[in-house]
């Protein structure tokens, strides 16, 4: 593991990333690449408002009624063949891979990208039985060799260079391989196919399961995830419970939000509706089938007006593309298995842990980059507030800030308070003050100051000098025009009739 | 009609310069902008935080402070966007939900108002510099204030409009986390800095004093002489006001 | 007979008693094998069963409500209205099909009748000195007589005997030949239906693929191509639907693209009609 993931907070790491000039420079690249992508392939869709909003509504809607999709998606799935298994946690997750390995004696398994099994940290589990496990995503593979983690939940590998790769490749290769990326994938594609055949076992991920045919369905480019479900004589999905949608007509939805929210194609290379195991007479597809439904802190999300839309994820990677602060540190600063602002949310609402979270929500400007790039319209920005909310309501809050909120809920009660606060800075940063600025680095003005300059007060305040102001504009003040009147008098009644939503947005 | 200022502490500090380019600019269209001595901050910083008990005591002064008001215009869009999270922070009470309902219906970032409501479009001035805008995340994505600030800037004068590369990211303010994730945030002005330095603009234009604050204070660091003001400043001083 | 011969005969006689003694163990061995794992699968679906209503419970619970066990009204199934509504002309299809397919690396070449798909496809082998084909076993591809008309290369006709390792032979095939069952001009798709008769491992592991695709199979979007799924209903699903749209492709090398990680790296659409 790096010093990145490492280092115990998120400021520590991300100090570590800014420094990091050619992780910053490769993550820039990449993520400014894949946002015009997603602009461009958005554009071309057309009409990408109203796409989103039909992506969030069916999300919305099969969570609602999760039970009963899922459940119906359990008896279509075992109709069809399937064995399902459900598992509230992580590791009765692995617990029951690891017993359909035992039982199939498998020596090897063969896996296509899959974050939950990221989640589960289920390659470790199988290599302590004893089974090797090969990650067969181009990314994946070079970075499981590397011994390290995904920092982006579609580029795993965002974060090394060709020559890096080459380096780690050169290893398993037996001798040095041009840095080269034709010949790296060559290279991969033809050690790779042997391991395919041979394996014991496919696991793969699952982006969408169809609740009303028991299908599971799986976007992917480079055709591993095909193979994965193709050859091996035994697969094992791993499967989020909320990854439902109830039919393939949803699917043409989810299909045109996640490729192009995703990496800016249209659609993926390859689409695969696996809908139970190899029919008798069939050569090829697996003879048995496993899909395991797993919890792990998702239902803690449901019935949480606040955080029940997370469920909504459909894992498209945007939100980290278009984040400014996931550019700059990249994703193993923010310690967990998702990063980016999913991650910040994510993280610590599967695991109910705010308080060991310290800062990873405060890792955030709140700019809302997120929110504009979800392609199922989830609310992220909000959601850190809501969790920095949670952790001062249980009483995790930093001791100087509390008592500083404190002071500003005081200050800002009265205005008399908040004048006279304003009068205090006016005299007080004479200390300070040079030439109008303020470009002292001491104490407080360190963080800022370090790269800016501070502007003075003015020595009046606008309150200060509005009443003389106001006697000016009251003398010189114009006759109103009757179309500006009539105007004023719509929108009056518009804001009368107008029923904001809850946090809503503009006035259009 | 009472049309009333929200100054935001900000501008009230800092940048009072800005509420005095509002005044005078609405005076023109016969609106005397009255200002209810009353208010303090949205309350944001400490919402933003997660302290909302403070950010309520902050937020019932706003409330009381534009009660009686028809509109509430701030050179903002981010103080105007937390007005917008008041329901959500008074649901509890109900009492102050529906006082934070009307306030939220009645409250416009100052180009809102002016182009949407009022319909003016050409404020009638000249300035003839070579200028760049940055629209700032809450109030182009949060309250969708997009097309306002070009339409007015479209109409000025003699002004060259610089596009500015990146114009959507985020500037790295993002109130308390400039301090607390001081590092990052060095970072992304600095980007930021580095985009509005690429367009060789004089000025650098904008509806968010925060945020302006935060390039502004940067750019300055390095010396770099660009000239960063409020649309509002940039109107008045076009329009002879200022 | 000699003693000597019979004392020969008698072992041989014993060995193959022995063998088949150990074939019969062996055989029940493996019954056995077979039964045991069996009753495991049986047991962990009875595990199964029980924590799916504890599971779906805990659901209900969570969202403060009964379960729900009637189909709940979704009325957002699917695409928005406006969508449903886009259809082009069939020339329309075929050009969009085809440029889209383009754009990612694929292959198009648009011929008039089987006779020119056969001779598109020897006139490839040939180019590219393919020795090994697969096809899948339909009568249309049947009806090309690759065979004949690829005297240098092995012609091989998919899970056509039971004897053979299919897979295997699709990992050595240079090219893969397929029907394609659908597609969509929007997206620049073909949908692949796996069957005995038609094994998944063909349009995924030779070399090259050619795709035949009737140009009246190609519908204007996917969803008509997904709703078709939803009507068929889950009994009459094939294990495998494979939406096909280019060649295997990856960027995750400074995300520099490249063609063919995995799949095929060459991919032709012959569009028929």
């Amino acid at each position: 593991m790096s010093a990145k993931a490492e280092a115990r907070t998120v400021k520590a790491r991300a100090e570590l990333a800014l420094n990091d000039d050619f992780l910053r420079k490769a993550v820039k690249f990449t993520t400014e690449r894949l946002r015009s992508g997603k602009k461009n392939a958005s554009s071309e869709q057309g009409n990408w408002e109203d796409w989103r909003e039909r992506g969030r509504q069916i999300r919305l809607h099969t969570i609602a009624n999760l039970d009963y999709y899922l459940n119906l998606f359990a008896n279509n799935a075992r109709a069809n063949g399937v064995q399902v298994h459900f598992a509230d946690t992580g590791a009765e997750a692995v617990q029951i891979a690891m017993e359909i390995a035992e039982r199939k004696r498998a020596k090897t398994v063969v896996k296509s990208k899959s974050m939950v099994s990221e989640e589960l940290h289920m390659n470790s589990a199988l290599e302590r039985m004893g089974i090797e496990t090969i990650e067969t995503d181009l990314g994946e593979y070079i970075i499981q060799l590397a011994g390290e983690t995904p920092s982006h939940i579609i580029i795993p590998a965002i974060h090394k260079n060709r020559y890096q790769i080459a380096d780690v490749l050169s290893k398993v290769a037996g001798e040095q391989l041009e840095a080269d990326t034709t010949v790296l994938a060559g290279f991969v594609r033809k050690k790779l196919r042997e391991n395919f055949l041979e394996a014991d076992i496919g696991m793969t991920g699952c982006n969408f399961a169809i609740a009303e045919t028991g299908s599971m369905v799986l976007f992917e480019n480079e055709g591993n995830a095909r193979m994965v479900t193709t050859l091996p004589k035994t697969q094992i999905t791993l499967m989020g419970m909320e990854r439902i949608i109830p039919s393939f007509e949803d699917l043409e939805v989810m299909a045109t939000l996640l490729p192009r929210s995703a990496t800016g194609q249209r659609i993926t290379m390859y689409m695969s509706a696996i809908t139970g195991p190899r029919r008798e007479a069939d050569a090829d597809g697996p003879e048995e089938m496993h899909i395991i439904i797993i919890d792990n802190g998702r239902s803690l999300q449901l019935g949480d007006p606040e955080f029940q839309e997370l469920l909504n994820c459909i894992r498209c990677g945007a939100c980290l593309n278009a984040c400014p602060v996931y550019r700059h540190i990249g994703g193993h600063a923010y310690g967990g298995t998702y990063s980016g602002p999913i991650g910040a949310v994510l993280t610590p609402a599967l695991n109910k842990n705010v308080a060991e979270w310290d800062d990873i929500a405060n890792a955030s400007s709140l700019c809302g980059a997120c929110y504009e790039a979800c392609p199922v319209k989830i609310p992220l920005h909000e959601m850190l507030v809501y969790l920095r909310r949670r952790k001062v309501e249980q009483g995790h809050g930093n001791k100087a800030e509390n008592a500083g909120m404190k002071g500003f809920g005081t200050v800002m009660r009265s205005a008399k308070r908040y004048s006279a606060a304003v009068r205090m800075g006016q005299l007080g940063q004479k200390l300070v003050v040079r030439g109008g600025e303020i470009r002292s680095k001491l104490g407080p003005l360190k963080g800022w100051n370090s790269v800016r300059v501070l502007p003075s007060l003015p020595k009046q305040s606008f309150r200060q000098r509005f009443k003389t102001l106001d006697e000016e504009i009251r003398a010189g003040l114009q006759e109103m025009s009757p179309d500006v009147r009539s105007r004023m008098e719509e929108a009056l009644k518009r804001q009368r009739d107008e029923k904001p939503e809850q946090g809503g947005h503009g006035h259009g | 009609m009472k049309v009333s200022l929200f100054i935001t502490c900000l501008s009230d500090a800092i940048y009072p310069r800005v509420g005095e380019a509002m005044v005078r600019l609405l005076a023109r269209h016969g609106i005397r902008l009255e200002f209810p001595e009353i208010q303090t901050c949205c309350g944001q910083p400490a919402f933003n935080s997660g302290y909302w008990d403070a950010a309520r005591e902050s937020a019932a002064t706003i409330l009381r402070a534009f009660d009686d008001s028809d509109f509430v215009i701030s050179p903002s869009g981010s103080c105007t966007g937390m007005i917008h999270h008041y329901p959500k922070l008074f649901e509890h009470d109900s009492v102050l939900l529906e006082k934070a309902r009307k306030l939220q219906a009645k409250s416009y970032e100052f180009t809102q108002f002016l182009v949407n409501v009022l319909g003016v479009a050409d404020i009638g001035a000249t300035f003839p510099h070579k200028v760049t805008y940055h629209p700032s995340c809450h109030g182009s994505r949060l309250l969708g204030v997009k097309d306002e600030p070009m339409t007015l800037l479209d109409n000025v004068k003699e002004l060259e409009l610089v596009p500015l590369p990146f114009a959507e990211d985020c500037c790295g303010f993002g109130g308390t986390f400039a301090v607390k994730m001081a590092d990052i945030s060095a970072a992304m002005v600095s980007e930021k800095a580095d985009h509005v330095k690429e367009t060789e603009a004089e000025v650098l234009v904008g509806l968010d004093m925060a945020c302006l604050m935060n390039i502004g204070g940067n750019l300055r660091y390095r010396n770099e002489p660009v000239r960063v003001m409020h649309l509002a400043e940039l109107l008045a001083e076009g329009a002879g006001l200022l | 007979m000699a003693d000597a011969e019979r004392e020969r005969l008698r072992q041989t006689d014993d060995i193959q008693h022995t063998e088949a003694a150990q074939i019969e163990s062996a055989q029940t061995e493996s019954a056995g094998k077979e039964a045991a794992h069996r009753q495991w699968l049986k047991r962990l679906e009875e595990q199964s069963r029980a924590k799916q209503e504890a599971f779906m419970a805990g659901i209900a619970g969570r969202l403060k409500r009964p379960r729900v066990m009637e189909a709940p009204v979704h009325p957002f199934r699917g695409a928005p209205d406006f969508w449903r509504g886009f259809e082009l002309f069939p020339e329309e299809r075929v050009a969009r099909f085809s440029e889209h397919w383009r754009s990612v690396g694929g292959h198009v070449a648009r011929l008039p009748d089987l006779g020119a798909v056969r001779s598109f496809i020897a006139e490839k082998a040939a180019e590219m000195g393919a020795k090994i084909v697969l096809r899948q076993n339909e009568p249309e591809l049947a009806a090309l007589g690759l065979e004949e008309a690829l005297p240098d290369a092995e012609v091989s006709v998919w899970n056509e005997d039971g004897g053979t390792d299919w897979k295997a032979r699709a990992a050595e095939a240079d090219f893969g030949v397929v029907m394609a069952d659908h597609a969509a001009a929007h997206t620049g798709t073909v949908a692949v239906l796996s069957s005995k008769d038609k094994g998944r491992s063909v349009s995924l592991l030779p070399t090259a693929l050619f795709i035949i695709l009737p140009a009246e199979r190609i519908r204007t979007r996917l969803g008509e191509v997904l709703t078709e799924l939803d009507q068929a209903g889950r009994e009459r699903l094939p294990a495998g639907v494979h939406f096909i749209s280019g060649p295997s492709r990856s960027s995750d090398i400074e995300n520099d693209l490249t063609i063919g990680v995995h799949g095929p790296g060459i991919v032709y659409a012959l569009i028929v009609g």
